[in-house]
């Protein structure tokens, strides 16, 4: 039996895991983030191993004709070393790019950034999670100068007495999490849920608000300047803790709740409703502000909704102010905080894959940053490359003169995740060398050059470091098949391959300790953290158990607070496409599905278009009816779900499937880079059944079903005699 | 050469402006004549009412328009302008050179033809109130304070401003009554239908309405009507409406019809370096006296400023009152939209809303007493969104609740674990349940459900919505 956590998303559920072979999964009741409870997608995470699509052999497609063909792994990475050379060749160290991913262990992570500046010498490395909670790392980082998911244990949530969950839906993306909800209710506790749709997040609220997608800013703004004229904020806390109160408060002078009504499409009364609950019984006179002792306990939390807009950063910003205004942050049972998404969204941002930073959450433009890290690299600080490109940035780079024409990517299915999907797939194809390691045909892999079978979860020993910051273990329960190798061995081999000044780790415990001396001294210090010491302790925080209890991160321990204007989103509904489009998660599908999909004790539905009853009568649809839905980049077709809990001028579709994120904007957000996956403007028609003809070529998404046979390599290594196979 | 932008007038529109040049190209001097620093002049009844601290009103410091680069002068009240030298002169004889001219001089309040109001040597009668600017709702705020045993007011105007003053009076304490001379309240938004709900809940919250009815007199002891009633009164606020500014561009022989008039681009018909926004404007034979538009100009006035291409329609505003306990929405103009009209009276329950429909999309809308979905309609007006046939009406009937319903075997009770009705009826108890079908072991959402369907909670299975 072997401890271990669930393999999806950032709460990191800790379970237990017994069976060489096929696992099964049980509660580990004493792992305190958890308490034994899981969801549907964690009880049947073993259901990963036995897949019939297991790739077990690295592949390799010939262009001319499509086929995919098994060759050794000594093969593979000879072919994937000399392509890489022959686009350095070509184009200098940039030539090759690295796409890395958020569910990658911290080891990973790290080898991949150390692969990237060392190994390869490129700037171009960069990752998924940009896409993730990239615009709340921004704000963190500036308003605090730290940015560390949640700053305090996720059970903090239960001592509150106002939580603001902005854009966030954890009683279906992380369900453990909605039991902290319960118990901060059951104590007296209210619960405020922002969210364009009503989601069973909602259902378990006290207040309910139902912005237009887009729009959280100006909401943000229209509590603050409530609080401001009630006299609500704490004025001793901003004298002594933050700069830059006085502009912030005179920004919001404009912001009166009439005004974000018209906005946010949230009514005036509401906004006020929200404002006297984290102001505080006495908040809604002037003549009686409200004393430090009538102060409600006030915890934000922002997840994707209010952060994947290209105005997130300033989003998160603007809530932050909130908290901020309130003297919360730093009060145990309030202050601020984001819900990370991904399994290691926390660790993944802070050991180098991102296309600006070094181990331990360093900048790479930061000159002694550059010295530590080279040292503990045993390289010349020069001989490191400064920034690269921001995940969009880099993929619609890939294949142009400027850009590179090789790209390694590792646990990111960037063609069902990436934003104006079509465009992004097409610069995929446009690359010399695309090299995908992973433990399915995913849809990134069915067009790459080279396909790689690595390890997954519990076939493996690594770290990972939840929302909250705890740095927890993953231990190896069970035999991987044979043939596949882990990405740390993949790394480790190409970098012999590339000739690389030094040699790459494949220990796991050996990599996470150099990662240590790497991260020591920077903003996420891992150097005393040792994987004895999370098995005993149920997980290690880095940093501390709570942050900002007296002193903030920047040089004067001060907050900063910036005074942000709501700019709304990149693309607003017009009479071509008049309605609002935003995307998310269902429970029992995680991110492009590529494990979800596959494991049978999970309903895959297929995607769905979620939309209002008056709008559906609009239409002429009825659940059930087919609708295509288009923007400005793309089309899709899927069937309805009418439901009065979503706002009638907007339409949700999920992203686990390919299609819906051919539709979303590809706008940044000019801090965090974060694309605008939550709104854009969309028109909806309802396809009759006899037009359900089957769709034009080039909406047909590229399913694994339409992989051209594999064809096995003659005279095949013993390796592969555990035939690999695509579903027919 | 960078050009120099002189902006006379302080107030709204005059910041928003600034805002929107922050970092352009132009050097931005700003001629304010009030001493304040620039503030939100629609909260001051919020003040009054004491719902609003005075300084939360300021929208930027002058530390602020320091840090822009932008030449702050208060207290500065310009004379005239000077078009053939380009230069605007101050009251101190000061002259101010500009290569652009923006007038935001605003309006003044009307004041109405009653005698007394004005006394022999030009002065307001002592009890008179003008609700302009901060320095009226100071000077105002104080004579409320001052007054001792049931006071009374008299507000003349029964507008959205003075419906505002007439609650925040109400609020403090003072016995208020409202005179308008049309012949209902809100005239100039909404119909009668919707004037005598408002009358309605003002009288029912203690403030007497007299329409149809003209202040004549200011006397010692109180207010004439011209229906003969006399209304003793400690205060008299003057909230009739205002008159664009205009007297400045008057005397530079700028074409004034009731505002400056200006082209799309918010420029002079008369003098393309002068540019006029605001509640001084006067565009296409309209002027507003709202936020909102005067807004909307300056964003436009700043690109046109910055060399680009941007034209100002006006087609949208909406009106809000601002006022404890009346609920008042406007969309456009109800009165005088062309389409057709879905309306909903309910005297009894003390509302009344009318949407204007023309080609499917809502052009216009008023909303007495009931603001329901007031934040999805104006969504609906502002994008121009077009409607199927019943969805107006749907509009401004209640919301359907979503009612419960029995939960027939099939239906998921936990989704966390993926468990239906009829798998947890089939269980014996809670710990069976969970030992069988993992419910309630996620999210914990279903524990309630999941009780009373295996009979658990001491009653029998019920139905839950």
């Amino acid at each position: 039996m072997t401890t271990t956590h669930c393999p999806y998303c950032s709460l990191q559920c800790g379970m237990r895991l017994t069976g060489r072979r096929t696992p099964e999964v049980s509660a580990w009741e004493e792992f305190p983030v958890n308490r034994g409870a899981l969801c549907r997608k964690g009880w049947s995470a073993a259901g990963l191993y036995g897949s019939r699509e297991r790739l077990t052999s690295p592949l390799v497609r010939d262009r001319a004709t499509g086929e995919w063909m098994a060759v050794t792994w000594d093969d593979a990475l000879d072919r994937v070393a000399a392509g890489i050379r022959a686009a350095q060749a070509e184009k200098g160290p940039d030539g090759v790019a690295v796409f890395g991913g958020g569910g990658l262990t911290n080891e990973k992570a790290y080898s991949l950034g150390k692969f990237a500046r060392v190994a390869l010498g490129t700037s171009q490395i960069d990752y998924n999670g940009r896409w993730c909670m990239s615009s709340a790392a921004s704000a963190g980082i500036r308003a605090f100068g730290l940015d560390r998911g949640l700053p305090f244990p996720l059970a903090d949530v239960e001592e509150a007495d106002v939580l603001v969950l902005v854009g966030s839906n954890l009683a279906e993306t992380m369900p453990p999490a909605a039991r902290h909800l319960d118990r901060l209710r059951a104590r007296g506790g209210r619960v405020v849920v922002i969210d364009p749709r009503r989601t069973p997040t909602g259902d378990r609220a006290d207040l309910v608000l139902q912005p237009v997608p887009g729009t959280d800013l100006a909401l943000a703004l229209g509590v603050l300047h409530l609080l401001v004229a009630s006299g609500a904020v704490d004025e001793d806390y901003l004298a002594a803790r933050t700069t830059g109160w006085a502009d912030v408060r005179d920004s919001v002078a404009a912001w009166w709740p009439e005004r974000v009504e018209r906005v946010t499409g949230i009514e005036a009364s509401e906004v006020r409703a929200l404002a006297a609950m984290v102001g505080g019984p006495e908040a809604r006179s002037a003549r009686t502000p409200t004393t430090p002792s009538e102060r409600p306990k006030v915890m934000v939390l922002t997840a994707r909704g209010a952060e994947q807009h290209s105005t997130g950063s300033d989003t998160v910003l603007a809530w932050i102010n909130v908290a901020l205004a309130l003297g919360m942050v730093g009060e145990r049972g309030g202050g601020y905080g984001c819900l990370t998404g991904q399994g290691n969204g926390q660790g993944g941002r802070e050991h180098g894959q991102k296309a600006d930073q070094l181990p331990g959450y360093r900048r790479i433009d930061d000159p002694a940053a550059r010295a530590h890290v080279a040292g503990v690299w045993g390289v010349e600080p020069d001989s490191l490359p400064g920034p690269g490109r921001s995940a969009y940035e880099l993929l619609d780079a890939c294949g142009t003169d400027d850009g590179p024409s090789a790209m390694l990517v590792l646990g990111s299915n960037i063609v069902v995740s990436a934003p104006n999907a079509t465009q992004v797939t097409r610069r995929l194809e446009a690359l010399d060398l695309l090299v995908v390691c992973d433990v399915v045909m995913s849809e990134t892999a069915a067009i790459a050059d080279v396909v790689l079978p690595v390890t997954q979860w519990a076939e493996e020993t690594g770290t990972m470091t939840n929302l909250e910051g705890r740095v927890i273990l993953r231990q190896k329960a069970i035999t991987p098949p044979s043939g596949v190798r882990s990405d740390l061995d993949v790394i480790a081999g190409l970098a012999a391959r590339l000739a690389s000044p030094v040699e790459f780790a494949t220990d796991p415990e050996e990599v996470f300790t150099e990662l240590g001396r790497a991260s020591e001294g920077g903003p996420a210090d891992y150097s005393t953290i040792t994987y004895d010491r999370i098995r005993d302790e149920g997980g290690v925080f880095w940093g501390g158990e709570r942050l900002f209890g007296s002193t903030f991160a920047h040089p004067d321990g001060r907050a900063r607070m910036y005074a942000v204007e709501h700019r709304g989103a990149a693309e607003v509904p017009d009479d071509d496409y008049p309605i609002h489009l935003t995307t998310g998660r269902v429970l029992a599908q995680y991110q492009s599905g590529a494990q979800t999909r596959r494991v049978r004790a999970l309903p895959d539905d297929g995607p769905f278009v979620e939309l209002h009853p008056s709008l559906a009568g609009r239409l002429g649809v009825v659940t059930g009816d087919q609708v295509r839905i288009s923007t400005r980049r793309g089309s899709m077709t899927a069937p309805a779900r009418v439901v009065t809990t979503i706002r009638p001028d907007t339409v949700f579709v999920p992203f686990h499937w390919v299609g819906t994120n051919r539709l979303t904007n590809d706008a940044l957000d000019p801090a965090s880079k974060m694309p605008e996956f939550k709104v854009c403007a969309a028109s909806l028609v309802h396809v009759p059944l006899v037009e359900q003809a089957p769709l034009p070529a080039e909406h047909v998404p590229p399913l694994v079903e339409h992989v051209p046979p594999l064809v096995e390599q003659r005279g095949a290594p013993a390796t592969s005699v555990s035939k690999p196979r695509l579903p027919a | 050469m960078t050009d120099h932008v002189v902006i006379v007038g302080g107030g709204m529109a005059s910041v928003r402006l600034c805002e929107q040049l922050a970092g352009a190209d132009v050097r931005l001097t700003v001629l304010a004549d009030e001493p304040h620093a620039p503030y939100n002049r629609i909260l001051l009844s919020a003040v009054l009412e004491g719902t609003y601290s005075a300084d939360a009103l300021t929208l930027r410091s002058p530390a602020w328009f320091g840090a822009q680069g932008i030449d702050l002068r208060l207290g500065a009240r310009v004379l005239e302008i000077d078009r053939e030298a380009r230069e605007v002169v101050l009251v101190d004889g000061e002259r101010v050179g500009y290569d652009r001219l923006v007038l935001a001089t605003g309006s003044i309040p009307t004041l109405p033809p009653i005698r007394g109001l004005v006394r022999r040597d030009g002065a307001l009668h002592p009890k008179v109130h003008a609700f302009r600017s901060l320095e009226d709702c100071t000077r105002l705020d104080a004579s409320v304070s001052a007054l001792v045993e049931s006071p009374r007011a008299v507000v003349i105007g029964g507008g959205l401003l003075g419906l505002q003053v007439a609650r925040a009076l109400s609020v403090r304490g003072v016995l208020t009554e409202v005179v308008e001379g049309a012949d209902h309240l809100l005239a100039s938004q909404v119909g009668p239908a919707g004037g005598s709900v408002l009358a309605r809940d003002l009288r029912r919250l203690g403030t007497d309405v007299y329409t149809g009815a003209r202040a004549i007199r200011m006397t010692d002891d109180g207010v004439q009507l011209d229906n003969g009633a006399l209304l003793p009164t400690d205060l008299v606020v003057l909230t009739a409406g205002g008159r664009p500014s205009t007297a400045l561009a008057r005397r530079a022989e700028l074409m004034v019809g009731r505002g400056i008039v200006v082209d799309a681009s918010l420029t002079s018909v008369t003098d393309e370096r002068i540019h006029a926004i605001g509640d001084c404007a006067e565009h296409r034979r309209r002027t507003t006296g709202f936020v909102p538009p005067a807004w909307e100009q300056a964003e436009v006035l700043a690109r046109v400023l910055r060399a680009e291409e941007a034209t100002y329609d006006g087609l949208r505003s909406v009106a809000r009152l601002r006022a404890t306990g009346l609920d008042v929405a406007v969309l456009g103009d109800p009165r005088t939209a062309e389409g057709e009209v879905v309306e909903v009276t309910n005297p009894i329950a003390g509302s009344h809303r009318r949407l204007v429909v023309h080609g499917g999309r809502i052009v216009a809308a008023a909303l007495v007493g009931d603001l329901s979905r007031v934040g999805l309609i104006t969504q609906l007006y502002d994008r121009g969104t077009i409607l199927g046939p019943d969805e107006p009406g749907q509009l401004l009937l209640p919301e359907a609740d979503d009612a419960p319903a029995p939960l027939p075997d099939e239906a998921e009770v936990c989704a966390c674990a993926g468990v239906s009705a009829g798998e947890v009826r089939a269980c014996g108890s809670v710990a069976q349940c969970v030992d069988r079908t993992r419910a309630t072991t996620g999210c914990g959402g279903c524990a309630d459900v999941v009780r009373r369907l295996v009979g658990e909670s001491g009653r029998a299975p019920v139905p839950v919505g």
